[in-house]
This record gives structure tokens, C-alpha cells and sequence, in this order.
């Protein structure tokens, strides 16, 4: 069964990636605000590719009904509904006449559009690993990241050259969990001193679980859990568990 | 490996309940609540809907064991308003080769090595936003789709690392019901017939999908 952790992986982000507060089916009071701008457009679905069929006017008080990724759905007091920009909540007001918090705090936007350089060091399935990666970050949940790690064990040495994508469900918690999965080239090389040294190129597939701590505006820290699965060209693929704790800065 | 699968669903449907209940136990809160016209209003408060469960069914071209109908479901979460992730697990049975029912007597495969199921993780990109109309006041969201992604296929007692492209078109007549028309190739290496083979395992489906 050599690829049911990653699956289980796969099932814990899902998990973490609920609501932590599940008010699904809340009856609660509705969430009125004013628009406080000239208009604001009303999509009829939430992409940005569907049609404008509507404008709130200055002053319209909405009901926002539900959020689809960065959509919210409102219905006006006339009974339109449809499919507003999350950045479009800055221009209006709640009813104490604030901005409805739908700002990020700066662990999460802060941090979009920026590059993040990162060192690590862990324990790759008995050998010891030291990782450089570069990532960068495109939205407020994804980071697209390349990974050269080197490995020296007693058997065998390997390098690892690796693209990756990085999902963090709350990327604004001071504790921040994230899933990741890469894929990418491991060179094996094993010790001169067995027979049947023949060096080798195989495919690795990465899936990794992990948090991020930050511990300042541009710096955090990294731990995370990672199955390496090596596709190789024997008759079984093997794979690799590997710890890491690593540190990271934005730039 | 599926009772596994089951297991862990089911840990997630019960751990549910746990929590709708967890935040209705708090007897202050009528009180706390007079004040609700003047609250604050911040994103936590909204419900959000990235979530998707579905159903489907539809065709599976087993290479060299003939079209096969599958059933399967999927659990998919909306990254962002482009990129989706789904995990997909779907089960069928092989028919007999051209050359088993030519020779008459001869079985490659035992029934239990018949069954046929995969799994795949993939990730997916949603594309041509748009709407179609019915009459002059109905108008419905749709969009296309693709997905590449990796799983496994269980099948004749073998273990096979799958690879899976897809494409799909996706019909929504409600902002969290959607009909789901698409197509998925299931691609890996087998040697059942003496020497390694790629194959493509084209599949054919019809879904139904909600959004929580």
C-alpha cells in the first residue's frame, strides 16, 4: 500500500480546511451593510469571466448571503441577487459605519506578490537532507515554490530538484498549516564501496504536510512532514518519509 | 483499501455534528445579541461555499477489456475562483478481450481480478465562463474545465501509479447544484500481455454536483 499516506495526507488538509467556526446552516441575523461608493457591480456568477447585469447605487443597503472563493453573494432589498468582489466590501459600511473586516491581516496579503527564500534541514528516511527553496506567492493561499535539496546517507547520496505548489487554508493564523505537492528529478547516488554502483535518475513525487510559524512581518519558521515517492524504473517504486524544520524569509 | 477510504468519510460525518453543536451551548448569547444592529461585520461571519461532493456515472474504456460502466464520487474544494482541487475514486469491471472470446476456453483474469478501481488527486482550472438561456428570462451559469492529476488503479490483483487528464463541462442550475458533463483518460503501464504497455483508458461521464 505504498501510496495510502499520501491519501490520508490528502483527507487531513480536507479536514483542516473547514470552517473552524461551522455556522453552515446559520440562522443567524443577516449581514447588512451600505454601499459607500459611486456603484458596485453585481456579477451573475462568482468569476470574473461572467456577465455584469447589475450596479448597487450610493447608499443601497445589501444582505451578503454567502462568499465562493473571493465572491460574495448579496441580495438587494429589491430582491436582485448576484455575485459581488470580495475587495469590493471595502466600500461599504456595516451597521456601526465601519469597513466590514475583510482586510487581511499581513501574514496573508501582506505577503501576495512576493518571493519567499527558505533553508531547511531534516531527517530523509534515516539519511540526513538540507533543503534550499525559492517560492512565490500568487495569491493569498498558493505559493508555486522550486526545491534543491541534497541527501547524504550511509548507503547512498541524492539530490532532488523539484517544483512544488503550496496551499495554506488559513494563511492568516499565526500557526498556519499547509499542504503541499511537488514533483521533480532524484539523483541517486549509491556508495562506491557496494557492488552494483550504478547511479540513477529517477521521478519523485512529493506531497508534503506542514505549518508555518511566523514569527515576525518577514520571517517564519517551517516544519513540515513530507512522502517522497520515487518512481523508478525497478519493479517497485519506493518511497521516503522525510521531517524538516526549516526557516524562511519574505522578500 | 476502500473500507479505509469509508472510514475516514465517516470519521469526517461524525466529527460534524460535534461541531454544529459546540457553538449553540452558550446560554449568554441571546444576551450578548441585543446589540446586533450595531455590530461589526467581519468575513468570518459569512458562510462560505468552496466545497463540492459529487456523484456520476458513466463509461469506462478499459483498454483491451472493453467499455465498462463506472460509477464514483468526488470531493472537490474551490482554491480559488480559477484553480480547484478534486480527489475522485471510482469503480468498474473489465470485460472479456477480443481474444478470450475468440478462443472460447481461455481466461486471462479471474472475476476478482476483474475489478477495477482508481483513485485520483488532481488538480484543476476552470475556463469560458459563461451562461446559457432558456426562453428570454432564464439564464443558467456554466463553464468548462481541466484537470491533471495522479492517482492509482487498482486492477487484476496489480497496483498501477495512474495518471489522469480530464475535461468537463459543468451546468449550474442553482448557484450549489450543478450537472456535470466530462471526460477523464486514465493512463498506465501494464503487463498483463508479457511486455510493458501504455494504456489509455478513456471515461465518459454524467455527474451531479452540490456545493457546501
Amino acid at each position: 500500500m505504498p501510496r495510502l499516506p499520501n491519501l490520508t495526507l490528502l483527507f487531513l488538509a480536507v479536514l483542516l480546511a473547514l470552517p473552524a467556526r461551522a455556522d453552515w446552516f446559520g440562522p443567524d441575523e443577516p449581514l447588512v451593510v451600505t454601499v459607500n461608493s459611486a456603484y458596485i457591480d453585481v456579477y451573475s456568477g462568482p468569476g470574473r469571466g461572467y456577465p455584469i447585469f447589475h450596479a448597487l447605487e450610493h447608499g443601497e443597503t445589501i444582505t451578503l448571503l454567502k462568499s465562493r472563493t473571493s465572491w460574495i453573494k448579496i441580495a438587494t432589498d429589491k430582491g436582485v441577487e448576484g455575485w459581488i468582489k470580495r475587495e469590493a466590501m471595502a466600500s461599504t459600511l456595516d451597521p456601526s459605519g465601519q469597513v466590514p473586516d475583510f482586510t487581511d491581516e499581513y501574514r496573508s496579503d501582506a505577503v501576495v506578490g512576493r518571493f519567499e527564500l527558505g533553508a531547511g534541514f531534516g531527517d530523509f528516511g534515516g539519511a540526513d537532507s538540507v533543503t534550499a527553496t525559492l517560492g512565490y506567492r500568487f495569491t493569498r493561499n498558493l505559493t508555486l515554490e522550486a526545491r534543491y535539496a541534497q541527501q547524504a546517507g550511509s548507503f547512498s547520496d541524492s539530490e532532488i530538484i523539484a517544483a512544488g505548489l503550496l496551499h495554506q487554508p488559513f494563511p492568516e493564523w499565526r500557526v498556519s498549516p499547509f499542504l503541499s505537492v511537488g514533483a521533480g528529478i532524484i539523483k541517486i547516488q549509491p556508495s562506491a564501496t557496494l557492488v552494483d554502483t550504478e547511479d540513477r535518475e529517477d521521478s519523485v513525487l512529493q506531497a508534503s504536510l506542514g505549518t508555518y510559524v511566523y514569527l515576525s512581518r518577514r520571517f517564519f519558521m517551517r516544519l513540515e512532514y513530507t512522502n517522497h515517492y520515487l518512481l523508478t524504473t525497478r519493479e517497485n517504486n519506493d518511497e521516503v518519509n522525510e521531517w524538516r524544520v526549516g526557516f524562511n524569509v519574505f522578500f | 483499501m476502500a473500507s479505509r477510504l469509508q472510514r475516514i468519510f465517516l470519521a469526517a460525518l461524525l466529527a460534524l455534528p460535534g461541531l454544529l453543536w459546540a457553538q449553540e451551548d452558550d446560554p449568554l448569547e441571546p444576551i450578548v445579541g441585543a446589540d446586533i444592529e450595531r455590530r461589526d461585520i467581519s468575513e468570518d461571519m459569512l458562510d462560505t461555499e468552496n466545497f463540492e461532493f459529487g456523484i456520476y456515472g458513466g463509461v469506462l474504456g478499459i483498454e483491451d477489456f472493453g467499455s465498462n460502466s463506472v460509477i464514483g464520487a468526488n470531493l472537490a474544494y474551490h482554491i480559488t475562483e480559477d484553480f480547484f482541487v478534486e480527489a475522485i475514486y471510482g469503480v468498474s469491471e473489465a470485460n472479456k478481450t477480443s481474444y478470450e472470446l475468440l478462443s472460447g476456453a481461455v481466461e486471462l483474469l479471474t472475476d476478482e481480478e476483474r475489478e477495477f478501481s482508481y483513485y485520483v488527486l488532481s488538480l484543476g482550472y476552470k475556463i469560458f465562463p459563461g451562461q446559457v438561456y432558456f426562453g428570454s428570462g432564464t439564464a443558467f451559469n456554466t463553464h468548462f474545465y481541466i484537470t491533471a492529476g495522479g492517482g492509482n488503479t487498482e486492477f487484476a490483483s496489480n497496483r498501477y501509479a495512474t495518471y489522469t487528464f480530464g475535461a468537463g463541462y459543468k451546468f449550474y442550475a442553482t448557484d450549489w447544484f450543478a450537472l456535470d458533463i466530462g471526460m477523464r483518460d486514465h493512463l498506465f503501464t501494464h503487463e498483463l500481455f508479457g511486455e510493458s504497455r501504455q494504456t489509455n483508458n478513456f471515461e465518459g461521464r454524467l455527474g451531479l454536483s452540490i456545493f457546501f
